[in-house]
């Protein structure tokens, strides 16, 4: 781990990141906005989402997980903080992922929410639909099925991914939550 | 970010304070003080975590400008503040307001009208944008818009509205006093591509 703060090592093996991202060591961790988190064994990750998608990708048979919080579809070339864009959060997320279990192979899976149109001013195609196309079709070119999804609507998510058992937790003012 | 830009968002909030001031005090009857107490210039980020860090609820009505001006002003407050100023607007005792019905969201939809419209207006007439005469610059705001979400959902939708991820936002924290009862709110403006930040 070279950059700080150093995180403690309570309970999970914690996959080396690059400076974009946030170690993962904590066991509910927090994901900021253009963030990855990738843990293993167990612990919760957690993030908010309105228009951004809360993408968690994962092996369930070796106990490893990463979510993601992308905020817009495209990078345009730009790589100095991955876990902001679709075309780059993904590919980098998958690297930290086998980081994370040394090398091993992975059966990938993911779930996703996020893509909410908060405000009735935007029109048309807005960024979080851009965002969930963005998204779908990068799993879909690298083979990872999508299990489960949560995208769309008008208010913003409170997201919990257990790497425990795999499920995501869904929160939305106002109404009971729901577990992908 | 220069010290320059800063300074220039400062002038325009307090000057649209004093005419929010105005505009409020006439519409309730009633002595009302609006005032900045700061303004910061952050990426908006690390403006999520100054509302609250995600976990509670936040009001915020926002407006979309467009025209000579560009961007969003929002007006942002959490549950307890802004019901308090709800009450406060519709002439209520204190605590009458315990959740958002249509009256209490109206009365912060209609004060972010006010605010927003001083803010355009002070804004337009202190400078316009860049290549036009102050006083000239059409400005067209939208009807504020209600949203009652989590902080960090909210303050996402605001960048994201307007396709830029690396939005600087212009944070103000605001003091409304009416009849010598204190409400703080938030008040923010994410500048769109017509208004210079870098200056």
């Amino acid at each position: 781990m070279t950059h700080p703060p150093a995180p403690s090592r309570r309970n999970a093996d914690v996959a080396p990141t690059p400076p974009a991202t946030r170690p993962t060591a904590f066991h509910t961790n927090a994901i900021g906005i253009g963030e990855i988190g990738v843990a293993r064994h167990e612990g919760v990750l957690r993030t908010f989402v309105g228009s951004c998608i809360g993408l968690a990708i994962f092996d369930q048979r070796q106990r490893v997980a990463g979510l993601a919080h992308i905020m817009l579809p495209d990078s345009k070339g730009d790589l100095s903080q991955p876990g902001r864009y679709a075309d780059t959060a993904i590919p980098e997320m998958m690297r930290l992922l086998r980081d994370a279990v040394g090398g091993l192979n992975l059966r990938l899976a993911a779930k996703m929410v996020g893509g909410a149109k908060m405000f009735a001013f935007q029109s048309g195609v807005t960024v979080g639909d851009q965002n969930v196309a963005a998204v779908e079709r990068i799993l879909q070119g690298l083979g990872i099925p999508v299990l489960a999804r949560d995208c769309g609507g008008e208010r913003g998510r409170r997201v919990s991914f257990d790497i425990t058992n795999g499920e995501m937790r869904v929160e939305t003012l106002g109404l009971p939550p729901a577990i992908l | 970010m220069s010290d320059g830009s800063i300074t220039r968002q400062t002038h325009l909030f307090v000057r649209a304070a004093d005419d929010a001031s105005r505009a409020l005090s006439r519409w309730l009857g009633r002595p009302t003080r609006i005032s900045v107490r700061r303004l910061e210039a952050l990426p908006l980020e690390r403006a999520v975590g100054v509302l609250g860090e995600g976990e509670g609820p936040l009001v915020a009505c926002a407006m979309r400008i467009s025209g000579a001006i560009d961007g969003i002003l929002v007006l942002a407050c959490d549950d307890p503040s802004g019901l308090a100023l709800a009450d406060m607007l519709l002439g209520r005792a204190a605590g009458t307001s315990t959740e958002w019905g249509e009256l209490e969201t109206s009365a912060a939809v209609e004060t972010a009208n006010i605010i927003g419209c001083a803010y355009l207006n002070a804004m337009t007439l202190s400078e316009g944008p860049q290549g036009t005469t102050p006083g000239d610059a059409e400005v067209l705001p939208t009807p504020p818009w209600f949203v009652r979400d989590f902080a960090a959902a909210v303050m996402e939708g605001v960048m994201l509205s307007q396709a830029s991820d690396g939005a600087t936002i212009f944070l103000t924290h605001t003091d409304f006093v009416i009849e010598d009862s204190p409400v703080t709110c938030s008040l923010l403006f994410v500048p769109g591509a017509g208004i210079r930040t870098d200056a």
